[in-house]
């Protein structure tokens, strides 16, 4: 039992799971189902409240349960499963059209996560062997990551439910950032910022709605009457 | 307690208005709140004039001079707002505008929905100010978007949803940005002793130890702070939501949009450019910010200059405007931030003006197309006209009129510390918009039109401006003592000391 609680363990899992993080990422910027790229966010998160759980196990940092359970119902089940009820009330199951196709979007993520291990490494400190910062370094990179991938997708895609996908993953890459760094925000903080995100979810859903029923499309980039 | 009863007021309002289901009694809960809150915030004002910083719950609520200022001035928009919006919104509902897209819900459920969600949206801004924690701060922003997003959808047409959706995406981006920021800024701290607590994440006590802040951490968090909530004070490059949201929203909520929560999303760039002007001193930070003045005052020129649409050209009007209030806050030193608070008042007093002059028009021709109404305000509708012609005149910073005193302090300032290239800048980008601004809406009110159809006395309407447009006209011969005290609080916040 001592051997499973070991830090030295808990490290390895939790680095383990934030690259298979990275890798869901990756794979839902090269994806083009909107109803698997929700799927693969639901999974994303639960890694998420996984990784939190485990650093709340093994870093002694009780205060992150709380966190894990908040993902793993609001951003895991309750999101996910509200998203899919909404393309099946707009009925739309069409591909996502992106901008840039997917084998160049997935290098160009190569490229990014390249990009979010160097500003990491900017924070490495390896002469403080305990605390967050130790934890840290890989976390934070892939955290970083997931952030750079999560504007690239808002960019690349056209359709309305698809950039609020992106922007939800980007969040994950933030909540990443925030147990990886400093074992979570203040509680009243970290409760802020989840009614935040649903609300938002809410909101943005609502408009996305009414824009299928304006404009018979979702296509964003059809919007174009404002300029100037 | 102050603070609670602040907050308290317009979450009330909120859920009276919910509450009550006629109209009279909507627009009659609207004004007490809103009167209410406006009292409470002069009161918060004299306690912080007289005592210094009020805080609440260790720390958690927390107003000083600059709070105090900023949420007076929320506070007095709301206020006017509310009244110009029971005549405006009594018109829209006479001439049918209420009707449109409303998808066979009653005009009812429109009033209903807009003097619920104002009161829900001064509640963000005033809980912006009045949050220490910089977490609660990013979440109260956050709700200030949520909370307006509906107030642009406002009448249902393609093209607000279009700006809608510009508006909170753009939004939620910048703000994520924000975040990210904010928890840097908690780990540049986090090696210092008692900072996993609540109060690692406080403003004043991140200020009072800056100097220990790690300081690779917190050049970073500054930069994602200065976008994501430049992105909400609507900073070129992130300036693209701006005319389109307050253009389709109701005229009362776009005065609000574009004062008080340009107010808002500033006061939070001040707060983290205090942190890291005392981490990094102030020049990293001052550099940045003179860049994105720069920028978001030469971006909105050529706009100026070509603007077909009334009420778009307010709102690059406003880009301008927080391109010259984000330039003096990178300039530094006291007497920059002193002409820092100075122009957010009286740029908050004049934008709001215009705002309501432009509704004024708007619901008496139709349209906010300058080719469409072709000129000749002042016959058509004398009093809107002349208000209209010398807000803009005091906006663009002609002499007698307060915004030329601020203006020409931060330019005084600027030249002072030497920053030369962003004193020419300001100069010709300044000629620039005044030469835009002046074109249009001079011929807009005294060129030659052809239909003289004498418009009506509104009161609600009319009282409101008229009561702005004396302020105006007061507040640049003479500062009342208490509020310039205030003033030079909030100047002494940002430069310490």
């Amino acid at each position: 039992m001592n051997e499973f609680f070991n830090p030295e363990f808990g490290n390895k899992v939790i680095t383990l799971t934030a690259a298979l993080v990275l890798v869901l990422q990756i794979a839902g910027a090269g994806q083009r189902w909107i109803v698997t790229n929700i799927r693969v966010f639901g999974v994303q998160s639960f890694l998420l409240a996984l990784i939190a759980g485990a650093i709340a196990v093994f870093n002694h940092a009780p205060h992150l349960f709380i966190a894990a359970i908040l993902t793993l119902l609001v951003k895991a089940i309750a999101v996910p499963i509200f998203l899919e009820r909404l393309v099946d009330r707009i009925g739309i199951h069409q591909e996502i059209e992106p901008v840039i196709n997917a084998p160049v979007s997935v290098v160009i993520c190569g490229g990014l996560t390249l990009v979010g291990y160097i500003v990491a490494e900017s924070f490495y400190q390896p002469e403080q062997t305990s605390g967050p910062a130790a934890l840290g370094h890989n976390m934070l990179a892939v955290a970083v990551s997931l952030f750079l991938i999560g504007f690239f997708m808002i960019i690349n895609r056209r359709t309305a439910l698809t950039q609020v996908l992106a922007l939800l993953s980007l969040e994950n890459g933030l909540f990443l950032a925030t147990i990886s760094l400093t074992y979570g925000m203040p509680l009243i903080v970290e409760l802020g910022v989840f009614f935040d995100v649903l609300l938002a979810v809410l909101v943005l859903a609502i408009l996305v709605y009414r824009i299928r029923e304006t404009f018979e499309s979702m296509d964003v980039s059809r919007m174009r009457r404002l300029q100037g | 307690m102050i603070l609670i009863l602040l907050l308290l007021a317009p979450l009330l309002t909120a859920s009276l208005s919910y509450a009550v289901r006629r109209r009279p009694a909507m627009e009659a809960v609207n004004l007490a709140g809103f009167g209410a809150t406006f009292l409470l915030a002069l009161l918060l004002g004299r306690q912080v004039l007289n005592r210094g910083a009020v805080s609440l719950w260790q720390g958690f609520l927390y107003a000083d001079h600059l709070s105090a200022l900023v949420i007076l001035l929320t506070a007095s928009v709301a206020l006017i707002c509310s009244v110009y919006a029971v005549g405006y919104m009594r018109e829209d509902e006479r001439s049918g505008a209420l009707a449109l897209g409303a998808n066979g819900r009653s005009t009812h459920f429109k009033l209903r929905k807009y003097y619920t969600l104002t009161p829900l949206f001064i509640f963000a801004l005033l809980l912006v100010t009045v949050s220490n924690n910089l977490g609660v701060l990013w979440v109260a922003i956050e709700a200030t978007t949520l909370a307006s997003v509906f107030l642009v959808t406002f009448y249902g047409k393609v093209t607000s949803l279009e700006a809608a959706w510009k508006y909170a995406i753009l939004g939620g981006v910048g703000l994520s940005m924000a975040l990210f920021g904010t928890v840097l800024t908690y780990y540049s701290g986090h090696h210092l002793a008692g900072s996993d607590t609540l109060a690692g994440l406080n403003w004043s006590v991140l200020a009072s130890h800056a100097g220990q802040l790690d300081k690779t951490t917190m050049r970073l968090a500054f930069i994602l702070a200065l976008l994501g909530y430049g992105t909400k004070a609507g900073l070129a490059p992130m300036h693209t939501w701006k005319p389109d949201a307050y253009s389709e929203a109701p005229v009362p909520a776009a005065a609000i949009l574009s004062t008080a929560m340009l107010n808002c999303a500033l006061y939070g760039l001040v707060r983290f450019y205090i942190l890291a002007s005392r981490c990094l001193g102030p020049d990293f930070p001052g550099g940045l910010l003179l860049t994105f003045g720069a920028l978001s005052m030469g971006i909105s020129v050529p706009f100026v200059l070509v603007q077909r649409n009334f009420r778009r050209l307010l709102a690059y009007h406003t880009i301008d405007h927080a391109g010259i209030m984000v330039t003096a806050l990178g300039v530094g030193g006291p007497l920059a931030s002193l002409a820092l608070m100075l122009h957010m008042i009286f740029h908050t007093i004049a934008k709001a003006l215009l705002f309501l002059c432009a509704g004024n028009v708007y619901q008496h021709f139709q349209t906010d197309l300058f080719r469409k109404i072709k000129g000749g305000l002042i016959r058509v509708m004398p009093i809107t006209g002349a208000v209209f012609l010398m807000a803009i005149l005091a906006i663009i910073g002609m002499p007698p009129f307060s915004l030329f005193q601020s203006e020409f302090l931060i330019l005084r300032a600027a030249l002072t510390n030497g920053h030369w290239l962003s004193s020419a800048l300001f100069v010709l980008f300044g000629a620039g918009v005044f030469a835009g601004a002046l074109i249009h809406v001079g011929s807009l009110v005294l060129g030659a039109g052809d239909e003289p159809r004498p418009a009506a006395w509104h009161p609600w309407r009319h009282a409101s401006m008229l009561a702005l447009a004396a302020i105006l006209v007061v507040i640049g011969f003479w500062l009342p003592a208490p509020l310039f005290e205030l003033v030079r609080g909030a100047a002494r916040v940002v430069t310490g000391g």
